[in-house]
């Protein structure tokens, strides 16, 4: 067996349960978890329902604080909008998915896919040199670099595969699959659960705070 | 009973009453007990007690942090010093690896690649969750996953209580409120006196321990002990609007150093008399003091299902609004700009925004916004009893300086507070820093501008409830 066919097949066969098992392992063991009861009158009798506004209003920082997150917030977009075109969008991807699922949809042109990878890994570097140039605000621990690098991996090799730098194609093919494996398998571990937690998240601090008449 | 008649001078100005206070804090701090336990229980019930406070929402908070760092834009304290350890989502580590240890569905995991929790962890997180977070939850407004730290701040607290990690001014605080159901010498015999001095020298009726009325009061110990004028307004107002009202003296302490200090145990236990006697006395209404924390202490207590009450809790601002808006309130204009600072157990974390600019505006005050207000606004940072610390003397002089900013910036000439703790704080900065603003109580200040007179709702007897 080559690399590549061990990268395109146990290799990522594998990191995918792990992907799924381990989402789902994370979320229901807290999910399920009792939920504490606030038995006090709320301010209005059906107003709690408006925290959920929270999930969606909270997509972009208020006014309040615009200046001062206004880099984040907006590279922070970009990496994440820019990853998913890519994860989603390019036709060795979707034909990924198609072998797994059977589910196919057309691609987007090779040099938009080069240039969403290229702002993604642009604006993925611009948020780590930010988190190293203000250690005082990130409080960054080892997760966090660890989870850059394996965040990073996938399309760093991507983009070297597509332009065909470094080792052979085939090679650098196999590298790119074993990175997104990797970056698979260590998904529910890490804190790129948040794709999930912050529905959850803004819902609750939404709820609590719509119960005193607070809106978020 | 006008204003105009009464005497001056019997108690003590506001600014008297802080110096006074910060003489007897000092003293608290020979007075706090030491710990009795050994190291191994302190740990096991202060993990123990995570443990069993941690539910589904504490779980997800504790899953969501993603040291963006935006939270450290809200933070007063971290603002004021750029200290890292200052930034909020460090307040929550130890509790978040207490979780991922315990209770995390990926604890076995977990257990591979994180330390071991040790006592000496809870002894340092101390500082973090005491002197550095007033539970004001302004980093829960910026936060893109909406992580209501302030939350998780108060289940430390209680771990700290289990661990007898409660900083000395509070841990004395809360022994004397446990052992007496009071705080600074305050009592039952206290009130009495107040009373008896509010009628004597001002001619100014208290009723207490009414058997039936529709408003029970409730007053403070600072009120009790030091700024007999917190009363003395409180009392004024109630009669100007002729509401059948009573402070009961099994019932009237409005300050609650279980919740202050973590000590779930306590927090019930102090409020539970105030609602037997509002039960009691069959009353409407019941009227929190301004105290800040009172309020969640009480109205926002999820210990006590208020929904099936018969009676309604109100912060001390809010029957003032609603008396303004209801006409009740005869006042005369506020002279002077000012602004409104919310506290934030009443503001943010207690939704109470605009029932007190009502009553500025019953007054025709010349009222402006601070910069950051309502939700948005800074805290003082003297709340959730970090004033009474002196260790975070520092944190709150430093952060305090915000305060200034924001208020030098509204041009106001005072700015007006409904809370005891943050008017406390108000007045240390006033004093350190020679600001030359006035701070006044929401409450004293309508107490001030009442019109006295036969067609108030004062010369009528009984009258409309709130």
């Amino acid at each position: 067996m080559s690399l590549l066919e061990f990268a395109r097949g146990p290799a990522i066969h594998a990191s995918l349960i792990l992907l799924v098992g381990g989402i789902l392992l994370r979320l229901l063991g807290v999910l399920l978890l009792t939920r504490g009861a606030d038995l006090s009158r709320p301010r209005d009798a059906f107003g709690n329902f408006k925290g959920y506004r929270t999930v969606f209003s909270r997509a972009w920082p208020s006014d309040e604080f615009t200046t001062a997150t206004r880099y984040q917030t907006a590279v922070a977009y970009a990496f994440h909008l820019a990853t998913l075109a890519v994860v989603i969008g390019i036709v060795p991807h979707i034909e990924f998915i198609t072998s797994l699922t059977g589910l196919s949809w057309p691609g987007l042109p090779n040099w938009i896919g080069v240039a969403l990878g290229t702002i993604a890994l642009a604006s993925l570097i611009a948020l780590i040199l930010r988190r190293l140039g203000k250690p005082a605000v990130y409080n960054s621990t080892v997760e966090d670099f660890i989870t850059w690098v394996i965040v990073a991996l996938p399309l760093i090799t991507g983009l070297m595969a597509f332009a065909h730098v470094g080792p052979r194609y085939e090679t650098m093919l196999a590298l790119h699959i074993l990175s997104a494996a990797l970056l698979f398998a260590y998904f529910p571990f890490s804190k790129l659960m948040h794709a999930f937690w912050f529905i959850f998240s803004r819902a609750q601090s939404g709820l609590a705070y719509a119960h005193k008449g607070v809106r978020i | 009973m006008s204003a105009q008649a009464a005497p001056t001078g019997v108690f003590p100005t506001f600014e008297q009453v802080f110096q006074g206070l910060a003489g007897q804090i000092g003293m608290l701090r020979e007075m706090a007990p030491r710990p009795t336990l050994s190291d191994e229980t302190r740990l096991a019930r202060a993990v123990d007690t995570l443990i069993e406070e941690t539910n589904a929402d504490e779980a997800v908070w504790l899953e969501s942090c993603i040291h963006c760092g935006q939270c450290t834009t809200a933070c007063h304290y971290f603002q004021a010093t750029g200290d890292a350890k200052y930034a909020p989502m460090r307040k929550m580590n130890l509790y978040r690896r207490v979780y991922q240890r315990e209770i995390s569905p990926m604890r076995w995991w977990f257990r591979l690649v994180t330390r071991p929790v040790k006592l000496k962890d809870f002894e340092e997180a101390q500082e973090l969750v005491y002197d550095s977070c007033s539970e004001c939850g302004r980093c829960t407004m910026v936060c893109p996953m909406g992580i209501d730290t302030a939350s998780l701040v108060h289940h430390m607290r209680s771990a700290m209580v289990a661990a007898e990690l409660v900083p000395p001014e509070l841990a004395a605080l809360r022994e004397e409120q446990k052992r007496q159901g009071t705080v600074f010498g305050s009592s039952p015999e206290a009130l009495r006196k107040m009373v008896d001095t509010i009628r004597d020298q001002y001619g100014i009726d208290i009723p207490l321990d009414k058997d039936k009325a529709e408003v029970m009061v409730l007053s403070s110990a600072v009120d009790l002990v030091a700024n007999g004028n917190g009363l003395l307004a409180t009392a004024r107002v109630m009669n100007h609007v002729g509401v059948d009202w009573t402070i009961c003296s099994d019932g009237f302490e409005s300050a609650n150093f279980g919740l202050l200090s973590g000590d779930m145990s306590l927090w019930k236990q102090q409020v539970d008399p105030i609602i037997a006697a509002a039960q009691r006395i069959g009353a409407k209404t019941l009227v929190i003091a301004e105290c800040g924390h009172a309020y969640p202490a009480l109205r926002w207590n999820p210990m006590v299902r208020s929904g099936s009450l018969p009676f309604e809790m109100m912060y001390m601002s809010e029957f003032l609004g609603r008396q303004a808006k209801a006409g009740r309130l005869r006042l005369r204009p506020l002279e002077g700009k000012v602004t409104y600072h919310d506290p934030c157990k009443t503001g943010r974390r207690g939704g109470a925004f605009d029932e007190p600019r009502s009553v500025l505006k019953a007054m025709n005050a010349d009222f402006v916004e601070l910069p950051a207000n309502r939700e948005y606004n800074w805290c003082c940072g003297g709340g959730a009893g970090i004033f009474l610390l002196e260790r975070a003397t520092r944190l709150r002089d430093e952060s305090f300086k915000i305060k200034i900013r924001e208020v030098n910036e509204t041009g106001a000439d005072s700015v007006v507070v409904s809370c005891a703790s943050c008017r406390l704080n108000f007045e240390a900065g006033r004093q350190k820093n020679h600001w030359d603003k006035r701070v006044d109580s929401l409450v004293e200040l309508v107490a001030d501008h009442l019109i006295e007179g036969p067609e108030t709702g004062a010369a009528k007897a009984g009258g409309a409830a709130a």
